[in-house]
């Protein structure tokens, strides 16, 4: 069998093949993210965009702290967010791949219907249940527990229940093919060798579920950031998270420069922190191929 | 041979475009793409084998409401007309998305006053002959006939004022007296902790902060007055449950008792729940505290844009959305219901609907209230009002 030859980006077949990808990024991702940028130069004085080419837009980002600190707040709820989801989905993973053979199927076809329906109905639906005259609360009442109970309705932590439960799946499924592809000769091999079940777990399952760990928390976390709709019908609006910021910004205030530059904040400190933690816990690129 | 619009394409296009008709009409870019919307259209309907057949098309930018088709299904069929709605989320958006170009397609819009009266300085709003309208006028309550100076733009009128309400706490009669709302006190009072709505609408909820505050947000204001709206929404804040930008999120609320007063809101939030049978819920306006009206009147009006190609289907239909008929049906919405500015409107009321739309107390909350309009610094109270909320958390 022929060595592999290293491709070089200089390589005119390889610039061709990667052509098509590279003009679609370009038009559909790289341009509007330089249009967002070029429109953070700008500013907005009674509702209307001024076209000024300075750093007003920048100036009032990094002189105003609320704006930090609910990029702050948004940061430690997507953080606790992942921290819970893979709390919640590593054992039912493992249950799935493992234990529930025989209900596979069955399984992920109902956290699949959990998944895909509707985040609006679901958060709806969780307001609903977790209302003054709620279910939660009635149920508590009913078997003579004091009313109103369950109080963490317009709370952070009813935001994080609605996050949880609406980004748990990618921590399920993620884990489940990590857990799936495990050799379990390698299990085996660890008792063999006389480690213990939680020993062979920590060591050696564990270990070997990183790069689902991993994947599931890049996701849960980007979109935990981005989280708009639980903050504000669970959390009652109270305590905005950084998505809630930005359209306040863009349809309250109608400032759109602001919102861009804020925008754009919030998407480079998110990249920077899954960078970050990359590099911490000494992810290779090869360590995610494998 | 004078040129045309298609003189420069190949032969064989032209005469595409002459078949077609295409070189009598004249190819605008608003026509370009209200036939674009009419193939769309009829591509649509041919799959349900109805194919459109209105002889023109209009656009109309609006609130939800203002297309109820007890309203736009007579005018459709009067005037042989498609209309294609545009309809808005809020005032603001409505108006920066006519200005980044929609004002090309649309040909009627029906918005806030403050921002119909912003399409005259805009030059996007045509300026209406009150002569022209005189025989809509003619039935119009007082305080709406021309001059109505919240629609003037330099002495010109910019649009015709369609539905009105006011803008106070909306209590639940059944868990507080409506005396104890004679001002915002309530709001700061340490009792009411925990039970107070705040809309997440914009400026709605500040201004009358500003105004317990005892300043007049309609004027342009210092830094201390600045100061002082900071203190009165950092107190308002301290006593919120929820921040609530869904009507039916606070209108259920006021209804189970989870919420005291809400904040931001009025007549707008109230009397859909009144139509509903729940007449404890009412919108009231506190009384002046220091000389200073503490209710605040909004205005909704429509006007014709610029740069419609129907400029008299466009007035039709700005009339028919005045008229009587549709005024009736327009304040008693199934989403919400708000007395309008026809006058001749009232005698279609029952007792019933009077007391839905609290027509006995409407002249009473005008007498209380500022009329709204943008207020100058409404960009720093803005920016306050997000610092207060982060600092809030």
């Amino acid at each position: 069998m022929a060595d592999e030859v290293p491709r070089s980006w200089r390589d005119p077949d390889l610039l061709i093949k990667a052509l098509p990808t590279v003009l679609l990024q370009t038009t559909c991702f790289l341009a509007p993210l330089v249009m967002t940028f070029l429109l953070t130069f700008q500013r907005s004085r009674n509702f209307q965009l001024q076209w000024s080419w300075d750093l007003w837009t920048w100036t009032d980002v990094f002189s105003k702290p609320h704006y930090w600190t609910i990029l702050g707040h948004t940061i430690f709820m997507a953080a606790a967010c992942v921290a819970i989801c893979l709390i919640i989905a590593f054992p039912i993973a493992y249950g799935l791949a493992t234990r529930f053979k025989a209900w596979e199927n069955e399984i992920k076809v109902l956290i699949t219907f959990a998944f895909i329906t509707d985040a609006t109905l679901k958060i709806y639906g969780w307001a609903l249940f977790l209302d003054k005259n709620g279910m939660a609360n009635y149920t508590l009442s009913s078997i003579g527990l004091p009313p109103e109970m369950v109080a963490f309705l317009y709370t952070d932590w009813a935001t994080l229940l609605g996050m949880v439960y609406s980004l748990s799946a990618f921590a399920i499924f993620t884990l489940y093919l990590s857990i799936s592809n495990i050799d379990r000769s390698l299990i085996l091999a660890a008792y063999d060798a006389g480690a213990g079940k939680f020993r062979a777990h920590w060591e050696v399952t564990l270990p070997l579920c990183k790069p689902g760990i991993w994947a599931g928390s890049v996701l849960i976390f980007l979109l935990s950031v981005g989280a708009f709709l639980e903050p504000k019908v669970l959390g009652g609006g109270k305590s905005p998270m950084s998505a809630e910021l930005i359209r306040q910004t863009f349809e309250t205030r109608v400032n759109w420069p602001l919102g861009a530059a804020l925008t754009l904040v919030l998407m480079v400190v998110s990249v920077f922190i899954v960078l970050l933690f990359s590099r911490l816990i000494g992810l290779k690129r090869a360590g995610l191929a494998a | 041979m004078t040129k045309t619009w298609y003189s420069d394409l190949p032969q064989y296009y032209q005469r595409q475009i002459k078949a077609a008709g295409l070189d009598k009409a004249g190819l605008t870019r608003r026509r370009l793409l209200k036939g674009m919307a009419a193939t769309a259209g009829v591509a649509m309907a041919g799959l349900s084998s109805r194919p459109s057949q209105a002889a023109s098309q209009m656009t109309y930018m609006c609130w939800e409401g203002y297309n109820d088709p007890r309203i736009i299904d007579p005018f459709r069929k009067a005037n042989d007309v498609e209309i294609a709605f545009d309809l808005i989320v809020d005032s603001p958006g409505g108006f920066a998305k006519l200005q980044a170009g929609a004002s090309r397609e649309v040909d009627l819009v029906s918005s806030d006053m403050p921002w119909i009266t912003r399409l005259g300085p805009a030059g996007l709003a045509q300026e209406l002959n009150p002569a022209d309208y005189a025989d809509v006028y003619a039935t119009f309550y007082d305080q709406f006939k021309p001059p109505f100076e919240p629609l003037l733009n330099e002495g010109k009128t910019i649009g015709v004022a369609t539905r009105w309400g006011w803008v106070g706490p909306c209590v639940n009669t059944d868990l507080t007296k409506p005396e104890i709302w004679k001002s915002y006190d309530p709001v700061f009072d340490d009792a009411n902790k925990g039970k107070i709505c705040v809309m997440d609408w914009g400026d709605w909820p500040i201004l009358p902060m500003a105004l317990h505050a005892g300043i007049d947000p309609y004027q342009e204001l210092d830094q201390n007055a600045l100061e002082e709206i900071r203190k009165v929404l950092r107190a308002m804040f301290k006593n919120t449950r929820t921040l609530v930008a869904d009507l039916t999120q606070a209108q259920k609320g006021l209804l189970d008792g989870s919420l005291l007063g809400c904040i931001g809101a009025g007549s707008y939030l109230t009397s859909a729940v009144r139509k509903q049978g729940h007449k404890n819920i009412i919108a009231v306006v506190p009384e002046p505290k220091n000389g200073l009206k503490q209710g605040i009147i909004w205005v909704e009006a429509t006007a014709i844009l610029k740069d419609t190609d129907q400029p008299e289907l466009a007035q039709k239909l700005l009339k028919h959305v005045v008229s009587k008929e549709s005024g009736h049906v327009l304040s008693l919405l199934d989403s919400t219901c708000n007395v309008v500015t026809n006058k001749a409107v009232e005698a279609l009321y029952t007792p019933e609907e009077r007391d839905i739309l609290q027509v006995d107390y409407m002249w009473t909350a005008w007498d209380n209230s500022q009329m709204h309009r943008i207020a100058p610094n409404i960009d720093d109270m803005l920016a306050i009002w997000q610092e207060e909320l982060a600092a809030a958390q």
